[in-house]
């Protein structure tokens, strides 16, 4: 499971998980899903990029 | 304000102060302040941070649990969730250090009751909240998976509380300032453009046809002074534009950043309030 909060700022980003992986999924540039969901530190950025769902 | 009110205001130091909104989105809001000091940007700073309160699941009663997330791992999850607490739907609630129950009471808390059963992701819009104004800010957070026959039911109890009990209270993720930047051009520069181009964050410009270099971003400046040790000249200088900062505060969604400011400026005026109150009645 992604964890609910960003580790580092506290933002909630778990909330964008399913659509960034959905997008991601679909052959959507990272970057550019990153940006659209207004995820502009990179605390945050390498949550979603660096998560590996495994169950 | 009552000890306030016979106070003689000094209202030409207050007016001073200039804020000019620069950037304001939903949860993210920028603005530039003129003429205060660090002491007090950073008091106001804090308090928003550490002081303002919110509303966050506190204890978790679990009835039943045997989806592979342990209960403990589970009930962090449920704390971190950012709970709806504008001051509209908090108002009635009763801080739990104010209430005279021993744990937790109707008065003080909010309880949230999850009952799912697998195969499923829960998510955190299926909470089904007592009070529907204190709810999740987002439907979106993934709070367990439950597999075949797995089954959870919980009742999450949310109460008031502040930063500086536990981060998961705090209203802010991102809140700074910073030094409003100063570049000056002196007029011994020899035009040469090095300075343009090696700002990392294109502040400056070296414009051909006037043969001048050009100040085209400059709040993106980060007073690095890369453009001050290539410059053989030594006619460019950055310095931060004393008593001028660029205020930048984001929030969980919880309170919005200008409820969060409001909060902070009503908690400081507190505690001058009592300063004041001490100062001519002798303390209480």
């Amino acid at each position: 499971m992604i964890p609910v909060r960003c580790i580092t700022c506290g933002k909630a980003i778990s909330a964008y998980f399913d659509e960034y992986k959905k997008r991601t999924d679909n052959g959507e540039n990272p970057k550019e899903v990153l940006d659209d969901l207004g995820l502009t530190r990179y605390c945050c950025r390498r949550m979603l990029i660096a998560h590996v769902e495994v169950w | 304000m009552m000890a306030l009110e016979d106070l003689v205001v000094r209202e030409e130091e207050g007016s001073k102060m200039e804020i000019d909104i620069k950037n304001k989105a939903e949860n993210k809001l920028i603005f530039i302040v003129d003429s205060v000091d660090v002491s007090f940007l950073n008091a106001l700073r804090r308090i928003c941070t550490m002081e303002v309160p919110t509303i966050t699941i506190e204890a978790v009663e679990i009835y039943k649990n045997n989806s592979t997330l342990f209960d403990e791992v589970l009930a962090h999850r449920l704390g971190l969730v950012p709970l709806i607490s504008d001051l509209e739907s908090t108002e009635s609630i009763l801080v739990p250090e104010e209430c005279d129950c021993e744990d937790h009471c109707p008065r003080c808390s909010v309880s949230l009751v999850l009952k799912e059963r697998g195969p499923k992701i829960v998510y955190s819009k299926d909470f089904s909240p007592t009070d529907p104004k204190i709810k999740p800010v987002y439907d979106t957070i993934p709070l367990l998976k439950l597999g075949e026959d797995e089954e959870v039911e919980l009742e999450a109890i949310a109460q008031l509380g502040i930063g500086l009990e536990h981060a998961k209270w705090q209203p802010t993720t991102a809140c700074a300032y910073r030094y409003y930047p100063l570049i000056k051009l002196d007029k011994s520069c020899e035009a040469c453009g090095k300075c343009a181009e090696e700002c990392p964050r294109g502040v400056l410009e070296f414009d051909e046809k006037k043969n001048k270099i050009k100040i085209v971003d400059l709040e993106n400046c980060s007073m690095c002074k890369t453009c001050m040790s290539i410059c053989e000249a030594g006619a460019i200088e950055v310095m931060p534009h004393e008593g001028k900062f660029i205020f930048r505060i984001e929030t969980d969604g919880s309170l919005s950043p200008e409820e969060v400011l409001t909060s902070a400026g009503d908690i400081l005026a507190g505690k001058s309030e009592k300063v004041v109150t001490f100062c001519k009645e002798g303390g209480s």
